[in-house]
């Protein structure tokens, strides 16, 4: 019993279908050496690291600083200035324990409580060189008097903040404290006076807050995007004009339609681009983690999906002009010239942008203009201000745009291509055959 | 087995200007044809058509008499003119990228990629970049970029230009060897001398147009018409030149000594000429001259 065979009647059908399998398998190919060269290449790599090293350290570093309790060594003379350095030590420690402490910077202000700081006193028998122990170093400062209210407080060349603060607070304390005593007031009383209540705020149109002010992860964001349009959209066009100066192109061209490569090519950088960035967020995120900012990571994690979305739009979107403009040149050098354009359309809207970073008419625009899109729009995703629905009429909208540029991209660099003598001009490249 | 190669009345404006018109000849399987012509004929755009980097303004060319498609083109090597691969690459990687552009599987293009340069010798370069290479063995990576796939179809834009003897020679063999094995090669070459001991078939284009096409032996039959040299012992006062006086339809194309080269036309008689010739002194030589194809390419091309 043999079974019918199907063979002639299949084979006809299988023809369509292997080539498209051809034009992605060949698509795939080319976008493999792009990454291949990429990740050979030690300028890439380095600014990678580079970027790697700068993230981690801009994560790492203020929450080192910020979690560091400054310790101070005072020396003290005297039964009042033993007494006021004992009770600022405490307020010190509280707010250490209590974790409410303002980075320095703030509290050096006096807004709000009391620096954390890990005071150690160092007495000083009565006659003893106070003054001598503060110039030598050996501590940090030295607190002088016997009584409260006439210390005087010995620095050499300044006093530590975090110290000046706590001293001021520990003595008025203790002041109101006597004073109170001497008036003969009940503790309640005598507590409204050391610690009043103080009014509740209450914010009626708040934006979300976060560990980070929004508007920084905005720029972080938008610089990232910046930074990573221009540096492999130069490495898009200096790969298509390093196949036309040393003529791989005329072997290429020959097995592959124009078109496969140039998606190869915008696909390849892209996925790298890509990939850079999810490294360096990761980077960034895992530092955050590491160092116990949870609420950081998932502020950034929140915002990242569009920021992501609108990257990857925006970059294909750009990737296939940056490969015309590699095209029209026919050497290394003419690429300053024919790049210009696509500098200008990237930096421009970045810093229409930055301009733009306040709400209103101007941003609410700019953020569907599909330039400044891909900036404006996850940065008004993270200021709050953007309705559910107008991301993804954004994002469509940055998409036709791209399709656009991807229809006239092929048509220009097909055009150009194989013209590898002389610098080629738009007009000629959108009449120019093959 | 690869059938006819053919160009079918294959024309190509570039703008106003008129690089091919209506250009036609085969390249047979099994054979060499050498592609001659002065610089600008049109050689390269003839052979970048067929390749399919440029497309032909009118005509079509056709393998076994089938069009073109960019599948059987994949199946070619191509040796461009102005010599093309990637200066940073590891001459390695860009065989085997080559390898699967062209089609090949990873692990194919890597195998036969890494027998193409243990044959050419350069096995222990592979991990170089190309361009630390000398130009001499950049070339022989060009040469293995075009026929690393096994191709059906040779296409050679002035193959042996810029290589030593030696490497000339060796060129040489490898385009008869591919034909021998039923591969039709096209090479286009400014050496006719080369092109004479290499080729069986030749084609000649001048301004765009193919002036002579066809076996190599044929077409010096066809073109050197009827030349003969004859060397004659005269007597001193008689001018050798009288010669043709005496043949009818012949003419003097030159005299040297002792030697006349003269041209008979269809209706001469060479009988009559040896008659003359013996008239007129002692017959050292009489022979019929076959022309180089350098000397067919100075008449036709002028």
């Amino acid at each position: 019993m043999s079974a019918p065979t199907t063979k002639p009647t299949a084979e006809p059908t299988a023809e369509p279908v292997r080539s498209q399998a051809g034009a992605w398998r060949s698509i795939g190919v080319v976008a493999g050496r792009e990454i291949a060269v990429k990740l050979r290449d030690k300028a890439f790599i380095g600014s990678t690291v580079f970027m790697l090293l700068l993230v981690t350290a801009a994560t790492l570093i203020p929450i080192l600083l910020q979690q560091q309790t400054p310790s101070v060594r005072v020396a003290v003379q005297g039964a009042g200035a033993a007494e006021v350095v004992d009770a600022a030590a405490v307020l010190g420690r509280d707010a250490q324990e209590s974790g409410t402490a303002l980075p320095p910077a703030l509290a050096v202000f006096g807004v709000g409580g009391l620096p954390a700081a890990d005071i150690t006193s160092v007495e000083v028998e009565p006659g003893g060189d106070v003054e001598r122990l503060v110039l030598d170093g050996d501590v940090d400062a030295a607190v002088v008097g016997d009584d409260i209210a006439q210390l005087t407080v010995l620095g050499a060349e300044g006093v530590p903040d975090e110290l000046d603060v706590l001293l001021r607070a520990a003595s008025s304390q203790l002041q109101v404290q006597r004073a109170a005593d001497e008036a003969g007031l009940t503790a309640e009383q005598m507590a409204s006076l050391t610690s009043p209540v103080m009014p509740e705020i209450e914010l009626l149109a708040a934006s979300p807050t976060g560990v980070v002010p929004p508007e920084l992860l905005v720029l972080v964001f938008a610089f990232l995007f910046y930074l990573s349009v221009l540096t492999f959209g130069m490495s898009i066009a200096q790969s298509v004009v390093e196949e036309k100066q040393s003529r791989v192109i005329e072997l290429l061209v020959a097995a592959l339609p124009v078109r496969w490569l140039l998606a190869g090519k915008v696909l390849g950088n892209t996925l790298m681009a890509l990939g850079q960035i999810v490294v360096i967020l990761g980077a960034g995120l895992l530092g955050a983690t590491a160092a116990g900012q949870g609420e950081l990571v998932s502020q950034v994690l929140a915002a990242s999906g569009w920021f992501i979305v609108f990257f990857l739009l925006g970059f294909v979107m750009l990737a296939c002009l940056w490969a015309v403009a590699g095209s029209l040149a026919s050497r290394i050098e003419d690429l300053q010239a024919t790049t210009v354009v696509m500098q200008v359309l990237v930096i421009v809207p970045f810093f229409a942008a930055l301009f733009a970073m306040d709400p209103g008419p101007l941003q609410r625009l700019l953020s569907y203009v599909p330039f400044t899109a891909p900036l404006l729009m996850p940065a008004r995703v993270v200021l709050g201000n953007a309705a559910p629905w107008e991301p993804p009429l954004s994002a469509l909208l940055v998409l036709a745009t791209g399709v656009l540029f991807v229809i006239i991209g092929a048509r220009l660099y097909e055009g150009s291509l194989m013209h590898t003598s002389a610098r080629s001009s738009v007009k000629q490249a959108w009449r120019g055959t093959r | 087995m690869t059938g006819v190669l053919a160009l079918e009345r294959v024309t190509r404006d570039f703008g106003d200007r008129r690089a091919l018109d209506e250009v036609s000849f085969e390249v047979r399987p099994g054979r060499t044809t050498g592609f001659v012509g002065a610089n600008g004929a049109g050689k390269t755009t003839a052979m970048r058509i067929v390749m399919g980097v440029l497309a032909a303004t009118a005509g079509e060319v056709t393998l076994g008499g089938r069009p073109l498609t960019r599948e059987v083109r994949r199946t070619f090597g191509y040796m461009p003119e102005e010599r093309g691969l990637y200066p940073r690459m590891r001459v390695l990687d860009q065989l085997v990228y080559l390898g699967r552009v062209y089609g090949l599987s990873a692990s194919q293009a890597r195998a036969h990629s890494e027998e193409m340069l243990e044959r050419l010798g350069l096995s222990e370069r592979g991990h170089d970049l190309l361009q630390t290479l000398s130009l001499g063995n950049q070339q022989r990576v060009q040469v293995a970029a075009a026929l690393m796939h096994d191709p059906v179809l040779l296409v050679l834009d002035e193959p042996f230009s810029g290589l030593d003897p030696l490497a000339i020679d060796a060129m040489g063999e490898q385009l008869r060897e591919r034909a021998a094995s039923g591969v039709p090669v096209l090479f286009s070459s400014h050496q006719l001398e080369l092109v004479e001991q290499l080729c069986d078939d030749v084609v000649i284009i001048d301004d765009g147009r193919v002036v002579a096409a066809g076996s190599a032996d044929e077409l010096r039959a066809r073109r050197g018409g009827r030349r003969y040299r004859v060397e004659v012992d005269v007597p001193p006062g008689t001018d050798l030149a009288t010669l043709v006086d005496a043949v009818p339809g012949a003419r003097l194309v030159s005299v040297d000594g002792a030697t006349v080269l003269v041209e008979l036309d269809d209706s001469a008689d060479d009988q009559v000429l040896l008659a003359a010739a013996q008239r007129l002194g002692t017959l050292r030589e009489l022979a019929r001259v076959r022309p180089t194809l350098a000397e067919i390419f100075r008449e036709v091309v002028r």
